[in-house]
């Protein structure tokens, strides 16, 4: 059985076997181990179902952070939790760890909460985002090799 | 089985979707509240239906109210999925009518295993239904003779409910699967046959023969 949030010391041996060269930064972005096991439910002849979902998060992750930052500078909670909240489930899905983490940080944040704290956290995601992408678009590039 | 997935996040939406079709489920994809309200109004509606909680549009928790609302005639069997794993959170679910609750991150085998319950509950509800629909056609056809039946104490008539009497044998025909053969009993021999009988054997003899 595989778990979509499991946790496993193991995954950073098999994450230098799978990823492709990424930025240094991106080296712990992903767990590997979970984003490969999605392997279990590719179809055969059916195109490559892992290019198909890091295709679809990086679309869609790039989307909901420009949420994110309109929705902290604009102060609207409710914007800024749903756009996290998805954030942090297509993020949970692809094994996106520290970006789901983030997610569920700014998930919790209103308006009691320092605007500084906001911005750091958002500071924070967008760079850890980028990081993931780049790893992620490095798995992309060697499956399609 | 057609399976609803409703679901706003792509890359949930798309492992959900390769999922169920590795398990041989018809599934139909919306991606918020308000397109899978729409699906699941439709005459052929899917019977099963994973809906994540929170959706642009209409959310999951108020389709399940809308759904349960009365009259309730077919009703999906809904499983809600969300990243929150409070227990309120679960208590809101089921009682806004969500028959099965699964957090985020969901493993896989998990899911498998209540979406098969879920299958199984449609299936005997189904079966159900077909049992009522059946014996309600036969309870149709039968006739019941019940409750308080006035009836003369000198003639043996029934008083109809259309305030008519009606003699026992035509009532009792009409109002059960009984059919009748005509005989008669010892005592009604006694009492009335014989004395016929014999009354129209005195009435030969008094005649004689050859009249």
């Amino acid at each position: 059985m595989t778990s979509f949030g499991a946790d496993n010391n193991q995954r950073n041996g098999r994450q230098a076997r799978h990823a492709a060269p990424a930025p240094a930064g991106a080296i712990d972005a992903v767990d590997m181990e979970l984003l490969h096991s999605l392997e279990e439910l590719q179809v055969v002849d059916d195109p490559d179902l892992i290019v198909e979902l890091i295709d679809l998060y990086l679309l869609d992750a790039a989307q909901r952070v420009t949420q994110i930052r309109e929705a902290s500078i604009a102060t609207d909670w409710v914007l800024l939790k749903r756009a996290t909240h998805n954030l942090k489930g297509s993020s949970g899905n692809l094994g996106v760890r520290r970006v789901a983490e983030l997610c569920e940080k700014l998930e919790r944040m209103d308006s009691r909460d320092s605007p500084q704290t906001v911005a750091d956290l958002l500071q924070l995601l967008e760079y850890e985002t980028t990081m993931a992408s780049a790893a992620l678009a490095a798995v992309r590039q060697r499956r399609l090799g | 089985m057609r399976v609803l997935i409703a679901e706003d996040d792509p890359v949930s939406r798309r492992i959900l979707e390769t999922l169920l079709c590795s398990w041989n489920y018809k599934v139909t994809t919306t991606v918020d509240g308000k397109a899978a309200w729409t699906a699941l109004q439709g005459p052929d509606a899917p019977s099963l239906a994973i809906l994540d909680i929170m959706m642009p549009g209409i959310d999951g928790l108020e389709i399940c109210r809308r759904l349960r609302e009365p009259p309730v005639s077919t009703s999906p069997y809904i499983i809600l999925l969300t990243a929150n794993r409070g227990v309120r959170e679960i208590v809101k679910g089921i009682e806004a009518g969500a028959d099965d609750y699964l957090t985020k991150p969901y493993d896989r085998e998990e899911l498998r295993v209540r979406v098969q319950v879920g299958a199984r509950i449609i299936e005997l509800q189904t079966k159900l239904a077909e049992r009522v629909q059946q014996l309600e056609v036969a309870m149709d056809h039968v006739k019941q003779l019940q409750g308080i039946l006035p009836i003369c104490s000198y003639c043996k008539k029934i008083r109809t409910d259309l305030n008519s009497w009606e003699h026992v044998e035509s009532y009792v025909a009409d109002h059960s699967q009984a059919e009748f053969s005509h005989g008669i009993c010892p005592s009604c021999y006694e009492t009335t046959v014989r004395p016929q009988l014999e009354s129209l054997e005195i009435a030969r003899t008094l005649e004689g023969p050859g009249k």
